[in-house]
């Protein structure tokens, strides 16, 4: 007599433990739509040139130039997925020099992909600093990513003469700011 | 039947998390008890599990979010939930999976003068995998470090490990007085795969600087080791995954040596003391194995021209590849199985009266019908040990039909109610045990679920 008994509350146990539970609807294909937008910042480029370098055996070098590589847009994933790049510059003088700063980016065929320029003026005592910003997307973003190395040409303008005890400095500070969209 | 299969898959992937057997541990109506307690009082003629049947358990637990809160088809954009799930959990939140089925399990009697030895066997397979949240470098891929100059991202925060592998056991236990049972189980594990990486450190930060205009440094120290995986990246390798687990299962994988001890001590007759540790033991890789690591340090200062000298820096990535690079070795390494320790304090009350014991053969020893008590359960992980607290009432319903409540305490929940049922016809014994029984209500909204079912074939004395 007590086994159908028993069998119903342990039948009547199990259905009631699966009669309450219940799940919401789950929907995993949403981790297709899975789209990372971070943003990073790094150093660009950096220099930093004291004046006797624009002196050699005491004769002034009115041009210095450099082409170092630049082989960050070499990895894919950074080149697929790179939707938008800042650049800062920040030039500061304290030499008693003018100078004219050139940043040229050169693709592996040193075709120019990208130009900048700044006008430093001489140091007089006060700050002396030249900003700039530059915003790359779309057709002028690709075409930024064809860069391989940038010529540094500092020109230096007419005036009182240097020597190798001369002081003062030209310093260039930038960074990127890179918009990436990773889908 | 397909809805069935998702449901179990759910069950499955929600359901089970810590191996805490709360619910098992010290329930000696079910012969799988002696699982986690190789001294458990638990006495037979002898038994044997159903094979594949006789214990099925899983455990799944997401302690920083649920299923829910990612997945749910509430129109809410993925990415949100992404966030919040990743903002809401800290990195001692994890994500852990077990899984466990008997293939074969029993057990016999050897008589003894003085008193009864019980010898136990058997073989499971057994899946466990273990992930931190990687919350810092979560946040590294979802917002980038434009926003969180001067934070130290810490890449300590890579923390996994998975595991397949199967286990053979010989477990004995004997009364060595009235009131003192002892018990031991050494173990054989044969891993067929293992990946871990949880002995990571490191640090990526970005501050502000003068000299450029950030300073921003990487340091890594990261390893992934990995064993039976390897040959599976191999082009020409035609992999049959079926084969090759089933050699490794039976003793052609890595091998590795453990034992459990345990005891149950009863310093009056109505109050009982229980503990146990298992799984003590380690797993030697030497077959098919294969790391990566990325290991180094790199100070990011950007592209700079050398107008002097004309060796100028600025092979940025190719320096970044050189300092920090990956590499693959190919040494042995050893991994430590995770180690649990339960231990139990129980009051027992409500006698059972003797003429009550004549119809049937089931558990003559039993001479009170409830009983409650108290467990701890403790399990090494690669960071804090995990800690659980419960309490439980143990009741006899029927005389067939055994009863255990249990409420847990752990870093999942803090209302984790759970019930398992043991019942008796003749020598057929069906026991199902399930915990985290509130979040049946949604069981994709839960921290965590595990349950445990079996069947088995008893056969005890009716007197002694």
């Amino acid at each position: 007599m007590k086994r159908p008994a028993l069998n119903r509350v342990v039948g009547l146990l199990i259905l009631l433990v699966f009669s309450f539970s219940c799940a919401s609807d789950l929907d995993y294909d949403q981790a297709n739509d899975l789209k990372l937008e971070p943003i990073f910042v790094a150093n660009l480029v950096y220099f930093d040139v004291p004046a006797n370098e624009f002196v050699t055996n005491g004769v002034e070098q009115s041009v210095i130039f450099d082409t170092p590589t630049v082989d960050v847009f070499n990895d894919d994933f950074f080149r697929d997925n790179l939707k938008k790049v800042e650049f800062f510059f920040e030039m500061e003088n304290t030499i008693n020099r003018a100078y004219s700063v050139d940043l040229v980016f050169l693709d592996n065929n040193n075709q120019r992909v990208h130009a900048t320029n700044f006008s430093v003026p001489a140091y007089t005592g006060a700050e002396n600093k030249v900003t700039k910003t530059e915003i790359f997307e779309n057709a002028q973003l690709d075409l930024l990513k064809r860069t391989t190395k940038i010529v540094f040409t500092l020109t230096m303008l007419p005036g009182a003469t240097l020597n190798e005890n001369s002081s003062g400095r030209l310093k260039l500070r930038s960074g990127v700011t890179a918009y990436l969209v990773v889908e | 039947m397909r809805k069935i299969i998702l449901i179990f898959v759910l069950f499955l992937a929600i359901d089970c998390f810590s191996q805490n057997k709360q619910i098992l541990y010290n329930f000696t109506s079910v012969p799988q008890s002696l699982m986690t307690n190789p001294g458990a009082d638990f006495k037979y003629n002898w038994y044997a599990g159903v094979p594949l049947l006789s214990g099925i358990s899983a455990n799944v637990g997401s302690s920083g979010f649920s299923a829910y809160d990612l997945f749910a088809d509430n129109g809410v954009d993925f990415n949100v939930k992404l966030r919040n799930a990743v903002f809401s959990s800290t990195r001692k939140d994890k994500v852990a999976i077990n899984e466990q089925i008997e293939i074969f399990n029993g057990g016999f009697k050897i008589a003894g003068e003085q008193s009864d030895s019980y010898i136990s066997f058997g073989m499971y397979q057994e899946f466990d995998m273990l992930s931190y949240v990687p919350k810092d470098i979560a946040i590294l891929a979802l917002d980038g470090n434009r926003n969180y100059l001067g934070k130290v991202f810490n890449l300590g925060d890579l923390s996994a490990k998975a595991e397949m592998l199967s286990v053979f056991h010989l477990g004995f236990h004997k009364n060595i007085t009235e009131k003192f049972i002892l018990g031991v189980r050494g173990k054989i594990y044969s891993s067929i795969y293992n990946a871990n990486s949880t002995n990571n450190s490191g640090y990526i930060y970005t501050i502000s600087s003068d000299t450029g205009v950030y300073e921003q440094m990487i340091y890594s120290q990261l390893q992934l080791n990995t064993s039976g995986i390897a040959q599976y990246d191999d082009q020409d390798y035609e992999p049959n995954v079926a084969k090759d687990i089933t050699k490794r299962a039976l003793l052609g994988g890595n091998l590795g040596l453990g034992f459990d001890a345990g005891f149950t001590y009863y310093p009056k007759k109505n109050i009982q003391v229980t503990a146990s540790i298992i799984d003590v033991g380690f797993i030697k890789h030497s077959k098919e194995v294969e790391s990566l690591t990325f290991k180094g340090t790199y100070k990011y200062e950007g592209v700079i021209p050398n107008f002097s000298s004309g060796n100028s820096a600025g092979g940025g990535y190719q320096e970044f590849k050189e300092a920090i690079p990956l590499d693959t070795l190919y040494a042995d390494y050893t991994t430590w199985r995770p180690a649990k320790f339960n231990t139990s304090v129980q009051y027992s009350f409500d006698e059972e009266r003797p003429e009550d014991c004549n119809c049937l053969n089931y558990d003559p020893e039993t001479t009170y019908k409830s009983a409650v008590g108290a467990q701890l359960f403790v399990m090494s992980t690669p960071r804090t040990p995990l800690v659980a607290f419960t309490t439980y009432y143990r009741r006899k319903i029927f005389k067939a039909l055994q009863m255990k409540a249990t409420y847990t305490l752990d870093s999942y929940s803090y209302k984790n109610i759970g019930l398992g049922l043991s019942s008796h016809f003749g020598p057929v014994n069906f026991y199902v045990l399930a915990d985290n029984l509130l979040e049946y209500s949604d069981v994709t909204k839960a921290n965590s679920l595990s349950f445990q079912l079996g069947l088995n074939v008893i056969f005890k004395n009716t007197k002694k």
